[in-house]
């Protein structure tokens, strides 16, 4: 009874667990998401909560079409879950659809992880406190813009499962036309991720530009290095950046220039992805489907080895009995035991006292006198 | 319709339920075989039989969903290996079938003596675990894959995962064609395995 109501207790506590798996508590990777993933699971009100943090934007008020621009957005003060994940969205709108910057006419460039995504993943430092930089080209067309962040998070504890969120106020860019001749990047470029240990040429397209100059830096140095840059066509330049190796993180910085202007553009991030991996879809499939038959082929023979099968050594008793016998002597039968030596008879002694038996002085026993048997005379 | 992911996840937690069936009731015919006297009504004949006979059942079940579970993961992968977590979820899924095809061929090829014989109670109790074992690092990959964490994770095992040993096809042909001529050798030219009756 007691472990029946055990074996219950237990099954219910198992299934009470689950509760703590809701929602994605691994976070949301980055990717191209409207405002609360579309008004998803984390836009629910019975689901989520207002954050505890604060999120600001710092962006230049005033931008020309089609020229790089850094956003840095700022989350501090958050409550933040075990794992200290933070997902944070940049937008053009909060309406739940079409919120993304480039629905708004926005070319992101660079997001704060290296990749082109408005929504990224982050762990937050200790300090609480994480600035984030996204490098977008402005719409080519004139007018005015809104940019808006967002945050959310999980917290420790989390007994509700919330998803704990905050949104900014809308930030205003007035994009104006760009001056005649102004050189920047291309519309059409974006940076290019690069594997672990690549030191090859990066490429950079701009438009209007008979020159650049790059400069880079590793996270943490403060002084920049000049990088060699060549033209390899109009307005397409190699730059030669150092390979980067692990979690190292390099930033550069390109200034254009025409001789009638000479623009800074934001600081970039060199992205790195790992080695692209060399395995397809076929080699996993043969490679599975090998081991799987060498697996049974292996355990069926081991099967069959261990199995008691018709003429198996160790079932035939032969070899055994053959050797027990080559080992031990049988007794003989009654009647036909072999006769004792002489010297084992000169030492028994007979007596008067005990007609018809010897007395062993060694084994210390009577033994019937073979020549004067007891009870002979009976 | 639903997507092929969704099915793949139904498919996947049909096979790892059924497996965890199998799993606990070959290891507890394993433990009642090998220490009789110390299992109690473990050991008796009816929850023997019991046993055996859902161990079976579990470990045919999940054996005809697995290929299903495997087939839907690769659709829900769109067909593309891109990492190593993915490649190795390919290799643990094989693995698992071979061990679980193992487990259900000896069962069927002995009978249900097979739990009378020592040696072949252990193999089949050692299989059953390493089958799961298979299973669930290859169920917990998927985890991995999609949530970022699996119950792996706070628990002290971890079979190696992050990187993979990308066999040349050629090599894995020849492997395949071995384990093919292994199996046709032992089952055609080796010695006549017989159903062993239960006392």
């Amino acid at each position: 009874m007691m472990r029946s109501r055990a074996a219950v207790l237990a099954v219910i506590a198992l299934l009470l667990a689950t509760s703590a798996g809701v929602a994605n508590p691994g976070g949301e990777s980055d990717a191209g998401r409207d405002y609360t993933c579309g008004g998803s699971c984390h836009g629910d009100p019975a689901l989520s909560s207002p954050s505890d943090g604060t999120v600001t934007i710092s962006v230049d008020s005033m931008a020309f079409t089609g020229t790089a621009i850094a956003i840095h957005v700022t989350a501090s003060g958050m409550s933040l879950s075990g794992n200290r994940l933070l997902g944070v969205f940049l937008l053009g709108s909060a309406n739940g659809n079409d919120d993304r910057p480039e629905d708004h006419g926005w070319h992101i460039l660079q997001d704060p992880n290296g990749g082109l995504h408005n929504y990224v993943l982050v762990v937050v430092p200790p300090s609480g406190s994480i600035t984030l930089t996204w490098v977008m080209l402005a719409p080519e067309h004139a007018g005015m813009q809104n940019l808006f962040a967002s945050i959310h998070h999980g917290v420790n504890p989390n007994p509700n499962n919330w998803a704990y969120s905050a949104l900014t106020m809308g930030y205003s860019v007035d994009v104006q036309p760009v001056p005649e001749n102004l050189p920047g990047f291309s519309f059409d470029w974006t940076p290019e991720m690069r594997v672990t240990g690549d030191d090859s040429p990066t490429v950079i397209r701009t438009k209007n530009a008979t020159s650049v100059s790059v400069q880079w830096m590793l996270d943490g140095e403060w002084v920049p290095h000049d990088a060699e840059a060549q033209m390899v066509e109009d307005d397409v330049w190699a730059v030669m950046l150092p390979a980067t190796i692990g979690d190292t993180r390099m930033q550069y910085q390109v200034t254009t220039s025409n001789g009638e202007f000479s623009i800074v553009q934001p600081w970039l991030t060199v992205g790195t992805k790992p080695p692209p991996f060399d395995g397809g879809i076929w080699d996993a499939r043969l490679q599975s489907l090998a081991f799987a038959f060498l697996v049974l082929a292996f355990l069926v023979a081991l099967q069959t080895r261990l199995s008691p099968w018709e003429g198996r050594p160790e079932l035939d008793p032969t070899e055994e009995v053959e050797a027990a016998q080559a080992e031990e002597v049988p007794p003989p039968p009654p009647g036909l035991e072999p006769e004792p030596a002489d010297d084992y008879w000169s030492r028994l002694v007979s007596s008067e006292e005990a007609p018809g038996w010897l007395w062993d002085p060694v084994e210390e026993e009577w033994v019937a006198d073979p020549e004067n048997p007891p009870g002979g005379d009976d | 319709m639903i997507s092929a992911a969704t099915f793949h996840a139904v498919m996947g937690e049909i096979v790892v339920g059924t497996m965890v069936l199998a799993t606990l009731c070959a290891v507890g015919c394993t433990v009642a075989s090998l220490f009789p006297g110390m299992t109690g009504r473990l050991s008796s004949e009816s929850m023997m039989s019991t046993m055996d006979k859902a161990a079976l059942a579990g470990a045919s079940l999940g054996l005809a969903f697995m290929p299903i579970a495997m087939l839907s993961g690769s659709f829900a992968a769109d067909n593309a290996v891109t990492n190593a977590l993915l490649y190795n979820k390919f290799v643990y899924s094989g693995l698992a079938l071979g061990f679980w095809a193992a487990y259900v061929v000896g069962r069927v090829r002995f009978g249900s003596g097979v739990w009378q014989v020592r040696p072949l109670s252990a193999l089949q109790g050692l299989t059953a675990v390493m089958a799961f074992l298979m299973t669930t690092m290859a169920s917990s990959i998927g985890g991995k894959l999609v949530r970022d964490e699996s119950l792996f994770d706070i628990l002290p095992i971890w079979l190696p995962s992050d990187s993979a040993t990308v066999l040349n096809p050629i090599i894995s042909a020849a492997l395949l064609l071995i384990g093919i001529v292994a199996l046709v050798v032992v089952f055609r030219l080796g010695p006549k395995a017989e159903r062993i009756s239960p006392d």
